[in-house]
């Protein structure tokens, strides 16, 4: 057991586990997605992306590709969320809500995308 | 009936290409070296961001009546992201209290802390030696890859290598050059060269160097190996002469023992200098004005004329050092006739009729005076000791002041004690080997020349040296092949079927009742040489003529030959408008070949 790999694989999963407890209620209702889990869920996204850099391989430019996207979608996010409490005279309305959980709902698709390769990367290459 | 069993055709031993694998290339660019050094530094950044703004948004804070209100996310962002770049725009959106301003004087200092981490982990990586190894041999295979000239792979870039390499440059020839040394490698950007010539500092015993280096280029025309190493040169010709059957290998070589290995791959040119030295010796011994004709042809375009120094005399000549120098020498002078005496520390048994050996250490009075130099007629110091042969020629001259004197000078840096010494005959390896291979590779004709050159006699090289200083000056003119076939002298074919001498195509387009200043040297025909053709000579269809001469003499030949006007009035004195109106005008049509379709040779004679 390496600890790199228990690292890895640790960030890899509790980026898609934030962001899907971001991700999970009535896409409109602001009370139910809590901002500090959007908050945690791009901080530990980051760091995911980051533990990707300068993997040679074929499936590691994968992982680092789902992981930018799950970057993109989460800082979309995030700028949706800014705009809607810092910038526009209406708040967080249910309209802003919906795009703020729709965009993660998208980074939840890739961080799914990025645990299902590493569940193939573990069973495909049991010694690496 | 079974039908007959096919045997597998025989491999072709040397027809097959062995490609040399490239695991330093393709895949990985360069910025994923940079983006694995910076994995760690940047996720503490992350981290240090992520923890103080986090804190910042529980701990509480106050509005300007007093009431309790939380830091938002995107404040707090706000305020760590100046803080953090020491920007500092103050606190915001209220004054912070006191339990607030105690977390961000931690986080400031957290902040720096990352931020001085980060950048310095991107400076080093940017400065680390095996990074900008690795950026430099990716230019440098890039630089490779995108030639689009014919290039020559030169491996080792001593002495010898920028001799050849300054003279190849200034025929305007493109090269790659590949040595261990990185200051042999640096003098590629001091040094004033016309093209650009790329080099790598890598092990040249590695076939993947010299994969990088362009061997298996389509354009690579040819692999020079010239280190200071017989070891690294045999393994440079051997992988050439395997990854590459049929490509020119040059090696040079001292050794007669590397050179027969050398020789079991392919058909390499083996150039072994301490050979050469006794030729041109003996050469100069019988033949003085060929030997100053081939000094000066190898020293390459606009080289003065060498000075004809004494000449070496026949008679007893003492040779000091028998080793792979000395035997080759002595070999020579043996071979013509001469008496010689060896001086040697070691013991060699092969002592012979006219060939003595004197075992003992030639810098000893006692031992040098056993030789009898006053006896002889020539002495060569040729250890491989530069202090020693100087002391041993001055010593000789004490004893016998006229005595010819030839030296062997190894270091280059001692090349002015040498010239203080006014050594008749010096030997210096890596200038000898430098002309030999620029003559071999500047025009392949001029190697075949100088070789057939001494059988013709002294007279006729005495003859044409003064017509070459008549036509050029003292100042070796450019040399060229022209081919006179029909694609590259299209406009003198009609009088090449019909007949045209030698003296006809040298006459000046401007008046051709002047010669152009340029003298034929050899004319090749179907691999039969004639050599330095008189003006009465015929020329054919596809003959090659090796010419010096001036070069705006090269630039009238090159019209004479491809321009149709022109070369009516050179060769045949008649002179034709050259517009096409004109010519249908005035009725005077440039002479054409007969039988367009099938250029045959006509029966021209009377």
């Amino acid at each position: 057991m390496s600890l790199e790999k228990v690292i890895f694989g640790f960030f890899v999963l509790l980026a898609a586990t934030l962001n899907f407890g971001f991700f999970i209620g009535d896409i409109s209702n602001a009370a139910l997605h809590n901002e500090y889990e959007l908050f945690a869920a791009v901080v530990v996204n980051l760091i995911a992306t980051v533990l990707k850099f300068g993997d040679r391989t074929q499936i590691g430019a994968v992982h680092l590709a789902t992981s930018l996207v799950a970057d993109l979608q989460l800082i979309a996010a995030t700028l949706t969320w800014v705009y809607a409490t810092q910038i526009s005279s209406a708040g967080m309305t249910p309209e802003a809500t919906a795009s703020v959980v729709s965009l993660s709902g998208g980074a939840l698709l890739a961080n799914l995308v990025s645990v299902a390769l590493l569940v193939i990367e573990t069973t495909t290459f049991q010694r690496r | 009936m079974r039908p007959p069993t096919k045997r597998p055709a025989p491999r072709g031993r040397f027809q097959r290409h062995t490609a040399i694998a490239r695991p330093a290339e393709g895949g990985s660019p360069t910025v994923f070296l940079v983006l694995r050094r910076m994995r760690a530094p940047l996720i503490v950044l992350i981290l240090i961001f992520a923890i103080s703004v986090f804190g910042l948004t529980l701990i509480p804070g106050q509005d300007a009546d007093g009431n309790p209100v939380r830091m938002g996310f995107f404040d707090a962002f706000y305020f760590m992201s100046y803080t953090a770049t020491t920007i500092g725009y103050g606190e915001i959106p209220h004054p912070f209290t006191g339990a607030q301003r105690l977390w961000v004087t931690l986080t400031i200092y957290l902040t720096v802390i990352g931020w001085a981490y980060a950048i310095g982990s991107l400076l080093a990586t940017l400065r680390d030696r095996a990074f900008r190894e690795a950026l430099a041999l990716r230019r440098f295979s890039g630089t490779i890859k995108r030639m689009r000239e014919p290039f020559l792979l030169v491996v080792g870039y001593g002495q010898t290598g920028q001799l050849l390499g300054h003279a190849l440059d200034a025929l305007g020839r493109r090269m790659v050059v590949v040595d261990r040394s990185p200051e042999h490698i640096d003098t590629l950007d001091i040094d004033p060269y016309y093209s650009d010539i790329p080099g790598l500092v890598a092990d040249a015993r590695n076939p993947h160097t010299l994969g990088v280096a362009g061997l298996e280029h389509p354009l690579c025309e040819g692999v020079v190996a010239l280190t200071d190493n017989d070891e690294v040169n045999l393994v440079v010709a051997m992988t050439a002469a395997l990854v590459r059957p049929g490509l020119p290998v040059i090696a040079r070589t001292v050794s007669p023992a590397i050179e027969h290995r050398m020789r079991a791959f392919g058909s390499p040119t083996v150039v072994n200098p301490f050979d050469r030295y006794g030729d041109h010796l003996r050469l100069a011994l019988h033949e003085p004005s060929a030997y100053l004709m081939l000094s000066w042809l190898v020293r390459g375009e606009g080289a003065e004329m060498p000075e004809l120094g004494r000449p070496p005399a026949t008679g007893r000549w003492v040779v000091c050092g028998y080793g792979r120098f000395g035997h080759k020498l002595t070999d020579d002078l043996r071979a013509d006739g001469l008496e010689v005496t060896v001086i040697d520390p070691h013991p060699h048994p092969d002592a012979k009729p006219g060939f003595t050996i004197i075992e003992g250490d030639a810098s000893e009075p006692s031992v040098l005076a056993e030789a009898d130099l006053p006896g002889a007629v020539g002495f060569v110091a040729g250890t491989d000791n530069d202090a020693t042969n100087l002391s041993l020629v001055a010593a000789a001259r004490k004893a016998n002041p006229s005595l010819f004197i030839g030296a062997r000078q190894n270091r280059p840096a001692n090349a002015p004690l040498f010239a203080a010494m006014e050594i008749d005959w010096l030997l210096v390896p890596s200038e000898m080997a430098a002309r030999e291979i620029y003559a071999r590779l500047s025009t392949p004709m001029l190697w075949r020349f100088l070789q057939e050159m001494p059988g013709l006699g002294d007279d006729w090289a005495a003859d044409t040296l003064e017509r070459m200083r008549a036509y050029c000056g003292a100042k070796l003119g450019a040399l060229w092949k022209m081919t006179l076939s029909a694609k590259d002298a299209p406009a003198a074919q009609p009088w090449l079927i019909s007949g045209v001498v030698v003296g006809d195509l040298l006459r000046s387009p401007r008046d051709r009742d002047q010669r152009l200043d340029a003298v034929p040297l050899m004319l090749m025909r179907d691999g039969e040489t004639v050599l330095g053709p008189g003006d009465d000579v015929r020329l054919q269809v596809g003959d090659e003529l090796l010419i010096v001469g001036r070069p705006y003499s090269r630039r009238a030949l090159i019209d004479t030959v491809t321009n149709r006007v022109v070369a009516e009035y050179v060769l045949s004195g008649r002179e034709v408008p050259a517009g096409w109106i004109w010519q249908r005008v005035t009725g005077k049509i440039p002479t054409e070949v007969e039988g367009t379709d099938s250029p045959v040779r006509s029966s021209d004679d009377p």
